[in-house]
This record gives C-alpha cells, sequence and structure tokens, in this order.
C-alpha cells in the first residue's frame, strides 16, 4: 500500500456513555470497508481482550487503519474505539490526542447520559470536530426524535447535522463515513519536518518487546531507522513498524497525520513511557506537550499470597503498567501481610480490573486490602501529609485539620427520580450545588459529595434508585476538612495494619461494629479465645469474641487407612501455614476481602 | 520382620446408608463370586500362608454373604492366614443379617469376635441414619453373637443432627444394659461425597453445634468409665482385658496384611491402598494386574511422627523412653516446640513415663495433630 498523503487522512475516535454502542460501530465501520471480512467478523471485535469478552465492555482504547475508496480516491481513515465506563477516561483522553475528529454516539432510547456530557466536553477542549450520532434507532423503544432534541437543547447541535444509524443493522453507515470525510479536517502535520510522534499506548510482547503505539505529527518514520525517546533518553533501531487493520500490517514509512505502531526490541520496561515524544536523533525536535497524569481517586494495597514473592508481583506490575498507565504502584510493608504495593487507581472497577489482569495475565495470586481514598492531614507542625493507607495516620494529638477530598458530581436522571436522589446524596454529606433540565423530563442534578462515599457504592445505589436509568460522573475539586477518625482493628490486642480503615467520626461505630463481626466469622475456632476488637486510638468501639474450640475429635482411623488420616493433617498443617498469623491468631487471607465487603455497605 | 495381623475387606451391603463412604457396593450381590474370585487372586499373591496373631474382616458387611459364599471367604482367609495360638478373630456384622446360622458358621471357623454395627438404640436416629435394622432387633442379634463367640463389641455414633444430650445417654444406657465387651463410640462426620454432605450442603441436615457435640463426647467418656468401662482411645472403650487387639497394632506402627477394595496394608515400611471402587478392583484382578491405588515408603521420620500421633490418640499416651528406642527420635527433635505450647495450653501433660493428651486435650485432639505430623 503506498503512503497516503495528508490530505486523504481522517483521524477520528468513537466516544459515547457506557453501552450506547462504539465497539458495534466499530464493527459496521470495518465491515463496511472491507477492513474485516464477513468470515472474520464478530462482535465487538476489537474487544479482544479476555476480560473485555467476559464483562461485555472495552477497557482498552483500539485503533484500526482502514481504506475507502471515494471519487477516485483512497482515503485512509484511523479510527479509535475508545470505553464508555468513566474508570477508563484516561484511554478516552489520551485517544482524543490522536484525532482530529470524535463520533459522539447517544444511544436513541437512554438519550444523553453523564459520559455523553464529559465526553462531548472533552472533545470540544481537544479542538475536535464532533459528529453527532444517534444510535440504535431499530431498537423497539427507540426515540430518535426526543433524543435529537435533546443533544439540541444541551449540547448545542443543529437537528440537521445530526446522523441516525443503527450499529447493529447498519442503517446509516455509508452516510456516517461520508460525513467522517467531509466532517474531519486532514491532519495538519508537515511530513518533510524534523519527526515529531506521539506515544499514546504500548503494550508488552513476550516475545518482540514492548510495541508502541504512536501518532506522528510531524516528519516520518522508516523502517531500519533510529529514534530516540525525549523523556525515556534511550534510542533504539526501528525493527518493524505498521498499522493495525485489525492485526498488525508491517510498512515501511509512517509520515505525518498516520497512526501505528513500532517495534524495537525494547526489553526493558521501563524505557517506554505513554506520553513522550520519539524523534530523530539526527535532527532532534522539541518534545510534544504529552499527557497529564490521570488523578489516581482509590488506593488499596495488593500483596503475593503465599508461595509467590515480591519480586514476581513487581514484574506484573511493570509489565501490565506500560500497557494501562494510569495506575500508579509504590512498595509498601504491612505487619499482617509482609512485602508488597499501595497501588493508586481510578475508580473501583479499574482496581478489580488491574486485580484481575496481574493474575490473569502474570498469573499471580493476590491479596488486596480495603479500597481508600487519599486523605490529606495538616500537622500541628504545619506540614501537610498526603495520606494513601490508612496506617500513615499520625496521633490524633498531632492532628491540626484532616481532610478529604470532594467531588463534584453531575448525576443524570429522569426527572421523576429528583426527589430519591437528592435524599440519597444528602445522606452522604452531600451539598447541591445546580438543578438542570434537559428537557421537560430529564434533568442534571449537581452535587458536591465526599469522594469516599461517591467512590463505594452511590454508583449502585444510584442505578436501583432510578431503576438503572440514572447515570453520574464527577471531577475532583479539592480537600475539605472533615471529622474523620482512623479505626483500627485488633487481634487479641494486636493491631492488624492492614485492617484499618478511615472515615467519619459519626460512623466510626457503625463501621467498626461490621468490620469484626465479620472479621470474627471468619476466623476459625483456637485453642483459646480470640478477642476482635474496633478500636479509635485507645477506645474500643465495637468488640467480637471468638470462643476457644470446644471439640475437634471425630472418628477412629477405619480398617487401618492411616495414610489418609496423616495426609489430611499434613494438608491442615499447609493449610495453617498459609494463613497471617498475628499473635498467634491466625488469620486467613480471605479476612482480609472481607474487611473489603464492609467498605462497601455504608 | 513379617506382619502378623491381616485385614480383609468385604464391599457388600444391602443399601448404601446416608452417611457412608466406605469401599461399599450396595444392591450388588451378583459381584459376590467375582469378589472372592478376585480376594482369592490377590491374597495368592503372597506366595506361602502366612501366620498371624489378629485377623480382622470388615466391610461393608461381611455376614451380608450369603451361607456358602461367606464359608468360601472364611476358607480363603483361614488358607492365607493360619492363625498363632491365642489369636484374635474378628468379623463385623450387622444386627439384621446376624442370624444363628451365619453366628454358626462364624463360630465353626474359628471367629473369636463380632463387631456389631449397632449405631444407635433409638428408632430415630437409626431412622435418620438409614441403617436398616431397629431398637427391637438389636438384642436378639447380640444374644447370637454372644453365644457363638467369645467377645463381643458394638458401634455406637453420636451426634447425629438434633440429638440430644438425654436421647445419647439413654443409647449409653442402653449399651451398658446390654453388656458387650467393647465398645467404639463415633461422632457423625459428614464426608464428600456422601448423600448427608450434599443434604448438608443444601440446608436438608443441620449438623449439631460443636459445644452441643463435645457435650456428647463427654458424656460418653464419663458415663463409660463410671461403669468400669476403660476408655483406651480416641473412640475406644474396652471392659478391662477385652481391648481390641487388632486396631492397637494399627496404633502402635504394627504392620499388616491386607486385601479386598480399598484394604490398606503396611508392610516393610511401606503403605499402600488398593483400589477403592469395588468394580475397578475387580477389574485389575481379573486382568492380572495389581490392585494397589497408592503406595508409599515411609522415611524413619515419616515413621516416628506417625507413631507420636497415633500413640497420643491412645490414651495411656506415648511412653517416652520405648519411643525413642523404637523409632530412634525423641518427642523433643520431632515437634519440641508445638509440644512445649500444647503442654502449656494443658492439652498434653507428662508423667513420669508418658506424654499423653489430658481431658480438655482429648477434646480438641484434631487440631493438634497438624502440628505434630
Ligand atoms: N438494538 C441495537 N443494539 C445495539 C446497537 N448497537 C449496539 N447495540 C447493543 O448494545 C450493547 C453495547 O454495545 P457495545 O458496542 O459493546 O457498546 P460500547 O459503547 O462499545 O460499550 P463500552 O465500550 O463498554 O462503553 C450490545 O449489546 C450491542 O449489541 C444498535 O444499533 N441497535
Ligand atoms: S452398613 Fe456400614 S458399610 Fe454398609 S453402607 Fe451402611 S455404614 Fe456403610
Ligand atoms: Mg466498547
Amino acid at each position: 500500500m503506498p503512503p497516503t498523503s495528508g490530505h486523504l487522512i481522517r483521524n477520528f475516535c468513537i466516544v459515547a456513555h457506557i453501552d450506547h454502542g462504539k465497539s458495534t460501530l466499530a464493527d459496521r465501520l470495518l465491515e463496511y470497508t472491507g477492513t474485516v471480512s464477513q468470515r472474520e467478523m464478530k462482535e465487538q471485535l476489537l474487544d479482544d481482550m479476555e476480560l473485555e469478552r467476559a464483562r461485555g465492555i472495552t477497557i482498552k482504547a483500539r485503533a484500526v487503519v482502514m481504506y475507502y475508496p471515494r471519487n477516485g480516491d483512497t482515503y485512509e481513515l484511523n479510527l479509535i474505539d475508545t470505553p464508555g465506563h468513566v474508570d477508563f477516561h484516561y484511554e478516552v483522553s489520551r485517544s482524543l490526542t490522536c484525532c482530529e475528529g470524535a463520533m459522539l454516539l447517544v444511544d436513541a432510547f437512554q438519550g444523553i447520559q453523564a459520559q455523553t456530557v464529559a465526553n462531548a466536553y472533552a472533545s470540544l477542549e481537544h479542538d475536535l470536530a464532533i459528529i453527532p450520532v444517534i444510535n440504535k434507532i431499530d431498537a423497539v423503544h427507540a426515540q430518535p426524535d426526543a433524543v435529537s432534541q435533546e443533544m439540541e437543547q444541551s449540547l448545542g447541535f443543529e437537528s440537521t447535522e445530526i446522523l441516525r444509524v443503527s450499529a447493529k443493522t447498519g442503517v446509516g453507515i455509508e452516510a456516517l463515513l461520508e460525513a467522517a470525510i467531509d466532517t474531519v479536517p486532514p491532519p495538519e502535520g508537515n511530513p518533510e519536518a524534523p519527526l515529531q510522534a506521539m506515544v499514546f499506548d504500548s503494550h508488552y510482547d513476550e516475545f518482540r518487546g514492548a510495541i508502541t503505539y504512536v501518532r506522528i505529527m510531524n516528519g516520518k518514520i522508516e523502517k531500519g531507522q533510529k529514534i530516540r525517546f525525549l523523556r525515556g533518553e534511550t534510542t533504539h533501531e526501528v525493527l518493524e513498524l505498521g498499522q493495525f487493520a485489525p492485526t498488525k500490517q508491517p510498512c515501511d514509512l509512517l509520515h505525518a497525520g498516520q497512526v501505528g505502531y513500532l517495534i524495537c526490541n525494547i526489553k526493558s520496561m521501563d524505557q517506554v513511557h505513554i506520553g513522550d515524544t520519539i524523534a530523530d536523533p539526527r535532527q532532534l525536535a522539541p518534545a510534544l506537550p504529552g499527557y497529564q497524569e490521570p488523578q489516581r481517586m482509590v488506593y488499596c494495597g495488593l500483596y503475593p499470597s503465599d508461595g509467590q514473592d515480591f519480586s514476581q508481583l513487581r514484574d506484573a506490575l511493570e509489565k501490565l503498567s506500560i500497557n494501562d498507565p494510569s495506575f500508579d504502584f509504590e512498595p509498601e510493608t504491612s505487619d499482617a501481610l509482609g512485602f508488597g504495593f499501595r497501588c493508586g487507581f481510578l475508580g473501583l472497577l479499574h482496581m478489580e480490573i488491574v486485580q484481575q489482569r496481574l493474575e490473569q495475565e502474570s498469573n499471580i495470586d493476590l491479596i488486596q486490602t480495603a479500597p481508600n481514598v487519599t486523605y490529606e492531614i495538616l500537622t500541628k507542625r504545619g506540614d501537610t501529609l498526603q495520606i494513601n493507607r490508612p496506617q500513615e495516620v499520625p496521633d490524633s494529638g498531632e492532628i491540626a485539620e484532616f481532610r478529604q477530598p470532594i467531588v463534584r458530581v453531575r448525576v443524570i436522571l429522569p426527572a421523576d427520580y429528583i426527589g430519591p436522589v437528592m435524599k440519597l446524596c444528602q445522606e452522604r454529606q452531600g451539598v447541591q450545588q445546580d438543578t438542570e433540565y434537559l428537557s421537560p423530563t430529564r434533568a442534571i442534578l449537581t452535587y458536591d459529595l465526599p469522594l469516599a462515599e461517591v467512590i463505594y457504592d452511590l454508583h449502585d445505589k444510584l442505578k436501583s434508585v432510578t431503576r438503572g436509568y440514572g447515570t453520574m460522573d464527577y471531577d475532583l475539586m479539592g480537600y475539605v476538612a472533615a471529622n474523620l477518625v482512623r479505626v483500627d482493628v485488633l487481634v487479641n490486642g494486636n493491631r492488624v495494619d492492614a485492617l484499618s480503615i478511615i472515615c467519619e467520626k459519626s460512623d466510626a461505630e457503625r463501621r467498626g461494629r461490621a468490620i469484626v463481626k465479620k472479621l470474627k466469622s471468619e476466623l476459625d475456632r483456637h485453642m483459646f479465645e480470640v478477642a476482635v476488637q474496633a478500636a479509635i486510638g485507645a477506645r474500643v468501639v465495637a468488640r467480637e469474641t471468638v470462643p476457644a474450640l470446644r471439640k475437634n475429635v471425630t472418628a477412629k482411623c477405619y480398617g487401618g487407612d492411616i495414610s489418609r488420616k496423616r495426609k489430611l493433617w499434613a494438608k491442615q498443617r499447609e493449610g495453617k501455614k498459609r494463613m497471617k498469623s498475628i499473635g498467634q491468631v491466625d488469620i486467613p487471607q480471605k479476612a482480609f476481602m472481607a474487611v473489603l465487603e464492609t467498605g462497601g455497605d455504608s | 520382620m513379617t506382619p502378623r495381623a491381616a485385614y480383609v475387606h468385604v464391599p457388600f451391603c444391602r443399601h448404601r446408608c446416608g452417611y457412608c463412604n466406605f469401599s461399599v457396593v450396595a444392591g450388588r450381590d451378583d459381584l459376590t463370586e467375582a469378589f472372592l474370585e478376585a480376594l482369592a487372586r490377590e491374597l495368592s499373591e503372597l506366595g506361602t500362608p502366612r501366620e498371624v496373631d489378629t485377623l480382622f474382616i470388615g466391610g461393608g458387611t461381611p455376614t451380608h454373604l450369603k451361607s456358602p459364599s461367606l464359608v468360601r471367604l472364611l476358607e480363603i482367609v483361614k488358607y492365607w492366614f493360619p492363625t498363632a495360638s491365642g489369636y484374635e478373630w474378628t468379623v463385623e456384622a450387622n444386627p439384621v443379617d446376624l442370624n444363628p446360622e451365619t453366628a454358626e458358621i462364624l463360630a465353626a471357623y474359628g471367629v473369636t469376635r463380632i463387631s456389631l454395627g449397632v449405631q444407635s438404640f433409638q428408632d430415630r436416629k437409626l431412622a435418620l441414619l438409614e441403617r436398616d435394622h431397629r431398637s427391637r432387633e438389636v438384642r436378639h442379634a447380640f444374644d447370637t453373637a454372644r453365644q457363638h463367640v467369645s467377645s463381643v463389641s458394638i458401634d455406637l455414633i453420636f451426634g447425629v443432627p438434633g440429638e440430644t444430650l438425654v436421647e445419647w445417654t439413654r443409647d449409653l444406657a442402653q449399651a451398658i444394659t446390654l453388656g458387650p465387651d467393647h465398645l467404639s463410640a463415633y461422632s457423625l462426620t459428614f464426608e464428600r461425597g456422601t448423600q448427608f454432605w450434599n443434604r448438608r450442603k443444601k440446608g436438608e441436615l443441620l449438623p449439631i453445634e460443636e459445644d452441643a457435640g463435645g457435650q456428647l463426647y463427654e458424656r460418653a467418656i464419663d458415663t463409660l468409665g463410671a461403669a468400669g468401662w476403660e476408655h483406651y482411645e480416641v473412640s475406644s472403650f474396652a471392659r478391662p482385658g477385652y481391648r481390641c487387639r487388632h486396631n492397637e497394632v494399627y496404633w502402635t506402627g504394627g504392620e499388616y496384611f491386607a486385601a479386598g477394595p480399598g484394604a490398606a496394608r503396611f508392610i516393610n515400611g511401606r503403605r499402600e491402598s488398593n483400589h477403592r471402587s469395588t468394580s475397578t478392583y475387580l477389574r485389575y484382578l481379573s486382568e492380572g494386574r495389581n490392585p494397589v491405588q497408592e503406595s508409599e515408603l515411609l522415611d524413619n521420620e515419616m515413621l516416628a511422627r506417625e507413631r507420636l500421633v497415633f500413640g497420643l490418640r491412645r490414651l495411656e499416651g506415648v511412653a517416652l523412653i520405648r519411643f525413642q528406642q523404637d523409632t530412634g527420635y525423641t518427642v523433643q527433635q520431632l515437634a519440641g516446640e508445638a509440644v512445649r505450647r500444647f503442654l502449656d495450653m494443658e492439652l498434653l501433660e507428662e508423667t513420669a513415663t508418658h506424654l499423653r493428651l489430658t481431658r480438655r486435650g482429648l477434646l480438641v485432639s484434631d487440631s493438634l495433630w497438624p502440628d505434630l505430623i
């Protein structure tokens, strides 16, 4: 394939609220342009990660090149399918920097949702040409006219520019492709200028090393040439380059405006940085602006389960972080769990996905501690501490002010549910900011709420209160002083550091009671009584007792089958070794997870 | 030294009781012939008959065999395991099968001891356990046994769902009145693969509380003790002079021959067990293959650890000097830390010569073994 000249290139992404049909639309585009044959086609083809298929959602943004002939020219269309869930918005924002246009999809039944608004604004901030699209017009309950009105009213589109398609049946796909060519401007870069390429993603391949995904902003890259990572400060030879269609299609050259990949035999994982700029070492150009570090919203400890060592977990985290730069990790130690990492995530779903990817892709067993948000403490000495783990909270005597993060939450919901949702937010110490109507029947409520309340279960509660019709989005506003305490858990008088939590003082007793109760149910009876307590400083706020074992003696050994008994006891011994022992009390790994659940029932 | 004990397993039962996970086939009497043939073939591997001091035929239900088959079984066993003088020969029997004719045959071949699967005298318990006899049949079977052999043992089960202290006390009283020489009392366990296991999972059967189970067990120890019975092993009680010598071989590290499906043997420091599935056992032998499923050679330390644990399950405990002489290890070497901890917690105690369980240690003894094995 000869290189496409710049004016025939169109780079755009598909953005939308979760499940509004982005990946299905990508299927139709791939099919219509003949990029993928009928035979190879399957639903949500680009969602090829095991977890994406299992959960039916997109987790990673995926770039694909398509060719489309029109009026004697062949256009090169670089499409990026993005995830819709708020926890993966960093994937979206990186995709936006590689494009000149965005297809903004809205479900013809659900209408505008929280992430629709968030994505529309993000696209505008990146100066992208937006193609507004109503999808799923084939669906039984589709109300394209009502949705169209909403889009005009709240996002300011003209009814004439809004396209109507069905990603399922393929209706309107041709018009959409035509619109992409007409509306999205060609990329501006100069192929003759010194090379500047943006690293927007990467992944690690066992055999070939790091595969770097780039958007060429200026200049060109040829196979065999040397390239320089400006931030990584390393130089490499390009062994292979190409584009995804959707499998790797090697070529000899990528030039300004194109999106593709590079393989340079990079085996050391700390050399590739997402957001880095690639330049030509013979003709160094300045670095591109790069990406803003995403804001981590939740932290938790990840520890190797028994038998696996810390370095195995570190390797796995490093490997995963080159494909997902949005989580961070640093080593920590816990008396109870040993050596592990404190990891920061964009949300609870992200935390769950990272954990599952570590387990699946690197075959590791993890123990996870309860998630918490980052707090800020002003000490009496005048220092400001960032607290990512409850263990770091100093004694209350040293604290001048304990602050928690507050977020501004926008909830989009049918007007009928305004009452219950306001109640929900108020119960969580929300302060109402605004109410706005999208249409006579739908509204946007804006509240400021503690992030901790939002993270743990607001989304689930919102879904249940609004029967699934309410959606939400939030931005970090800053830190505000609050009446917070650290609640510790003690087992026979010994503090189990990995079980400490931070919560509102008024909520401490209830939380403490829930935790000790749950923990009690996870502990086996010992030869002695075990006290499980929750305490604020020296004050015990909840207590449960696991009574001493009274009877554990069963049967004779039938027919002299001594081996079976011996093996059974040996197995029990191994099981005991796997538990974390705190002051002679064996705490099963599951107990650390169990406490996590109580984090949710606030 | 060649073993002086032998065990033979007969897998047949009328039906399978809900809690049973032994190597058993129910309603397959058609396999009797094949079984006897297989057994004969398995034993013929011994090459020459081996004289023994104790013999035990268990099951299953050995007395479920029809008379001619039972006769053949006893012939085979007696041929391969001729008994030395002063021998003990036990056969397990169920109350419904033990009629005078069967007892006559057993006695004629020299059986000295009958172990009767009574399980309970309470019809509620018997029904729940899915046993095929009822309380009134027990007396009759017991008398029959008494008339034919010199020693009769009975098995009792406690801690079935819903069992109260009153119900169990009644069982114990009736057992003492019946007057056997030996009694084994087991608490009901829910084993994987049994119907009881599934029914418990579905919530149909509710195991009794741990504390209640402890009370029942203590009641057995106290009641039988007061009636002059010797509690000599976790679940075994005997009138003076009537311990089960065969079982004592198992518990004191002795070696033994074995034959039949699922049967476990211990010869030359090697523990082996046969295939538990009767059909596999039969097929292997009919194809001339070895019916052993698992086999492991124990090193001296493992032998010593087994001796320690099974020794401690006997109430008189482990004779420390003897232990060292026999095994080459001191208890200190094997498990010093754990033993000290259990001594501190008063779960174990030391006498001048022995290390043994305390009453409290006995009650939780299954939690001690993992640290000692
Ligand atoms: N009826 C109908 N269903 C559609 C249409 N497009 C997508 N769907 C269905 O909507 C669901 C979500 O589709 P996806 O393509 O996975 O949505 P997505 O926007 O990529 O979702 P995320 O990537 O997780 O944000 C699937 O069940 C699709 O079959 C359409 O045009 N009509
Ligand atoms: S009689 Fe005994 S061996 Fe037979 S099934 Fe019942 S419990 Fe099992
Ligand atoms: Mg998708």
